[in-house]
């Protein structure tokens, strides 16, 4: 738990994560949250927040502070334009979902944040991604600092076909941690929810777990070294429904330490774990930005209703 | 609904005869085609043996009497595997594999030992290195963060400690070889040879088992392996240093198997097979000495594989074109596969695939791909060009066989290692770069650990394919029989299958059946071994991905 973070932040996130979920989903979240920060505090302070209305939308306090801000992008790959002048403000500690057809470019922007893109030749971004108070693409910019500070979980999960513990241990490692990896691991681990299930083998292989086990494990590596940003493209595709939802109960937790932006073809998680929600369409265009349950109740764009309600996709 | 029970009566019938009838020829010739090939390879193989080890010049009761002790366990073993624990057939050859492939990997370097490092000299390096690995590790602890002069550190304090600097300052395995007090031959390989594996084995262990305890049995046993040939030795008239030699790796090495089988708790029964064939083999050979049954007159015996070749077939033995073969492997191992390796390395993973560079790199990487099958001989005046007539090295040394042959075989390195890193999913590197990995840390923690098995399969098939050719050798000119062995690298020298053709070109019909079957046979051994290694390693990896 990061401690700076005040438990209002905390209330405030939850008064708005309500919005539309079932009450024994929240509670069964928040029991497991409090579980892996060992404390019980947290369900004292969370718990007024069911008596808060939750449809009031204007209220909202939430951190305003933002913490990555897109200028104009546009990616092309090749000569094919992928995103086309996005530009969106993310919030801190907000969980920001991008949804939309498949090929509208959600992928692309993901890994334009954290400029997975320099990999792909092909690939060329014009614009501005500003994060902590930098344009991500100024020339002395290094990417590899850059990835440092922004984690990505990827659709398949893919963990590295070493033991558990080195799985996690890995950013530390590369980083050249030298303090208590295991301590570090363990947190993570507990973070991610997998702890309990995998604390008596530590030292066996990565893939020997599930599928959702697994993704778990992706995930407590990315947030081992303690990034600032965690990007997640459609991290729960690959799983059933029940390891899905653990996942999704996870973000959840994530955001009061992370900041989170999520790719997600599934509307229901959308507006489960999402405080805003970008909806990309056709040619790379950010057609609407706004509060998940305005996009879900009320969306100014009659292309994004459409869309959410499935009339096209 | 209706109509299906009308057509039902057709359905199912076969009217269609005429129309599998050419499947079933193709189907027919194929399978021909596979007999054909492995009754040629078996029947290849059987008259080179029997020309080797004549088994019918044994007494019928020898033949008899070795029947029932080895071939008749073995075939009854095999027969219970094959029905009862195909896990344990599994574990039987590895069992029996492992040893004989280890124990050649040992003859490699007690040759080495016999003729070029001392194990003296050895001792002396050894030290060095571990002087040098030691301040490295330290200067790293205290500089952290000083990435350049670890740099430097890391690459000059090994080169001080083994090379020096020639004429102006002495190495300091130069220095320690000065030394007035130097351990005996056997003391010096038992710390500097037996202790080191026994290291790594118990190292091994403990981190498999997780327990002090198991580590430090393991690496017990590896030293009393070892040192056993100073009280066992004698009594098999082997000397102690050269059991020392090929003990301390081959236990090594069955500890780690057996402790590997015993602990996936699957096919332990088929760790009795080699323990079967050994004691076939020495309860029938001791039965046939007693009982007085002569063996069989074989041309491949330890007075073959230890004597040099002779003008007399009789004495004519391999050992000096032995001892050049290895030395040329060694040269291949140390020249080719690095440089292979590397270049698949960077061809896999730094080389561009777009703009003028990435055209470059294409047409580099078809050119190695034809090179692949350009004909030995081109090789052969390659190597005489290059390296005798323009740099100048000595005719028929082992370096310039090594670097030549080693050239032959550096496309296919390059090529199986290409295989074997594209063979690492593309989702690792994107997860190891998405954590803030560089190229390097990705490439070091990521892509070659799990290569790794890959690339040995590949080179040492590579080494297998190196090691019987022949043009090159004699374009370069390699000895064609030689009766003293190399005592360096720079000494002109022979090679197995040089020998083997100036023994076809003997009058004496000896020499061109039995001789000649007898190296074939030699080298055929090596070869298979190295290639069934390569084999086992690979389906091992492709089991566990
Ligand atoms: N490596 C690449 N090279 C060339 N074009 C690419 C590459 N990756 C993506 N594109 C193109 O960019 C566009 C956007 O792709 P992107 O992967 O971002 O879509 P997406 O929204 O994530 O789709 P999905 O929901 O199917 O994952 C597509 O038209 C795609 O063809
Ligand atoms: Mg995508």
């Amino acid at each position: 738990m990061n401690p700076t973070e005040t438990p209002t932040d905390r209330t405030m996130k939850r008064v708005e994560t309500d919005g539309g979920v079932p009450m024994e989903d929240d509670q069964e979240s928040t029991a497991d949250a409090a579980k892996a920060d060992g404390g019980t505090e947290k369900l004292v302070d969370v718990s007024p927040s069911h008596s808060v209305p939750d449809d009031d939308d204007d209220v909202r306090t939430r951190s305003t502070e933002t913490a990555i801000t897109t200028r104009d992008l546009n990616v092309y790959y090749g000569d094919e334009q992928a995103l086309d002048g996005v530009s969106m403000d993310i919030y801190e500690h907000d969980v920001t979902a991008l949804i939309g057809p498949s090929g509208c470019g959600k992928s692309t922007f993901l890994r334009t944040i954290n400029r997975m893109n320099d990999m792909i030749d092909v690939c060329r971004v014009e614009g501005d991604v500003e994060f902590g108070g930098k344009n991500v693409y100024d020339d002395d910019v290094d990417p590899v600092a850059l990835r440092r500070k922004i984690g990505m979980v990827f659709q398949a999960p893919n963990p590295f076909p070493k033991s558990i513990r080195d799985n996690v241990a890995y950013g530390l490692k590369i980083q050249g941690y030298d303090g208590d990896v295991d301590a570090r691991v363990e947190k993570a681990l507990k973070s991610a929810a997998l702890w309990d299930e995998v604390k008596d083998q530590l030292d066996s292989s990565g893939l020997d777990l599930s599928g959702g086990q697994q993704q778990r494990l992706c995930i407590a590596r990315a947030i081992a070294p303690d990034p600032e940003v965690v990007l997640m493209d459609e991290p729960t595709s690959a799983l059933d429904p029940v390891a899905a939802s653990k996942i999704e109960d996870l973000i959840d937790d994530l955001a009061e330490e992370y900041t989170v932006i999520i790719v997600t073809h599934n509307m229901q998680q959308a507006a489960r774990i999402s405080d805003r929600t970008a909806v990309f369409l056709t040619g790379g265009r950010l057609v609407e930005y706004d509060d998940t349950t305005k996009i879900f109740e009320d969306p100014e764009e009659q292309r994004v209703e459409d869309y959410i309600t499935g009339k096209f996709g | 609904m209706a109509s299906e029970t009308q057509t039902s009566t057709t359905w199912f019938g076969s009217t269609e005869e005429v129309g599998r009838l050419r499947g079933r020829v193709f189907k027919w010739t194929c399978l021909g085609a596979t007999v054909l090939t492995l009754f040629l390879m078996l029947v290849f193989l059987l008259y080179v043996a029997n020309d080797a080890l004549r088994p019918l010049s044994a007494d019928p009761s020898w033949l008899a009497t070795m029947g029932v002790t080895v071939v008749l366990p073995v075939v009854l073993l095999a027969g219970y595997y094959y029905r009862r624990d195909r896990s344990a057939g599994e574990v039987a050859y590895t069992a029996l594999g492992l040893p004989i492939f280890v124990a050649l990997v040992s003859g490699g370097l007690w040759l080495l030992f016999r003729h070029i490092v001392s194990p003296q000299e050895w001792f002396v390096l050894a030290a060095s290195i571990l002087v040098a690995g030691g301040l490295v590790t330290a200067h790293s602890r205290v500089r952290h963060d000083a990435a350049v002069e670890r740099l430097v550190v890391t690459v000059v304090v090994p080169l001080l400690a083994v090379v020096g600097v020639p004429t102006v300052l002495p190495s300091l395995r130069d220095l320690l070889s000065l030394s007035p007090v130097l351990p005996n031959a056997l003391f010096s390989l038992v710390i500097a040879f037996t202790l080191p594996i026994a290291a790594v084995v118990g190292w091994r262990v403990r981190a498999v088992r997780d327990a002090d305890r198991d580590g430090a049995i393991a690496a017990g046993i590896t030293v009393a392996g070892g040192l056993a040939g100073v009280v066992v030795g004698p009594v098999f008239g082997v000397h102690p240093t050269s059991w020392l030699v090929f003990a301390s790796p081959i236990v090594g090495a069955l500890v780690l198997y057996v402790e590997h089988v015993v602990r996936n708790d699957e096919g332990v029964s088929g760790l009795a097979f080699p323990i079967v064939v050994a004691a076939g083999i020495f309860v029938g050979l001791t039965a046939a000495q007693t009982l007085g049954f002569a063996g069989p007159d074989t041309w491949l015996d330890m007075q073959f594989l230890t004597s040099s070749t002779s003008t007399t077939p009789a004495d004519a033995g391999i050992y000096p074109a032995l001892v050049g073969s290895v030395l040329i492997m060694i040269v291949i191992v140390l020249s080719a596969f690095p440089v292979g390796i590397g270049a698949a390395v960077y061809l896999e993973e730094y080389a561009r695939s777009q703009g003028r560079l990435g055209t470059v790199i294409e047409l580099i990487q078809v050119n190695i791909s034809n090179l692949a099958g350009v004909p030995s001989i081109v090789y052969g005046v390659l190597g005489l060009a290059i390296f005798i007539n323009l740099i100048g090295m000595g005719r028929g040394t082992a370096v310039v066989a090594g670097f030549t042959v080693g050239l032959l075989i550096l496309p296919i390195v390059i090529i199986s290692t290409q295989e074997a890193i594209r063979a690492v999913p593309d989702s690792r590197r994107q997860a190891s770069y998405a954590m803030g990995a560089t190229k390097w840390q990705t490439v070091r923690n990521v892509v070659l650990p799990e290569s790794l098995a890959g690339i040995f399969t590949g080179t040492i098939l590579a080494l297998g394919r190196a090691i019987g050719e022949t043009a090159p050798l004699l374009m370069i000119g390699v000895s064609a029989s030689v009766r003293v062995s190399p005592d360096s690298f720079l000494s002109r020298t022979g090679a197995m299958p040089r020998q083997i053709l100036s023994w076809s070109t003997q009058i004496t019909t000896e020499f061109r059946y039995g001789v000649l079957a007898a190296g074939v046979v030699t080298l055929l051994v090596v070869l298979l071994t190295m290639n069934a290694a390569a084999i086992v390693l690979r389906n091992r990896t492709q089991r566990t991905q």
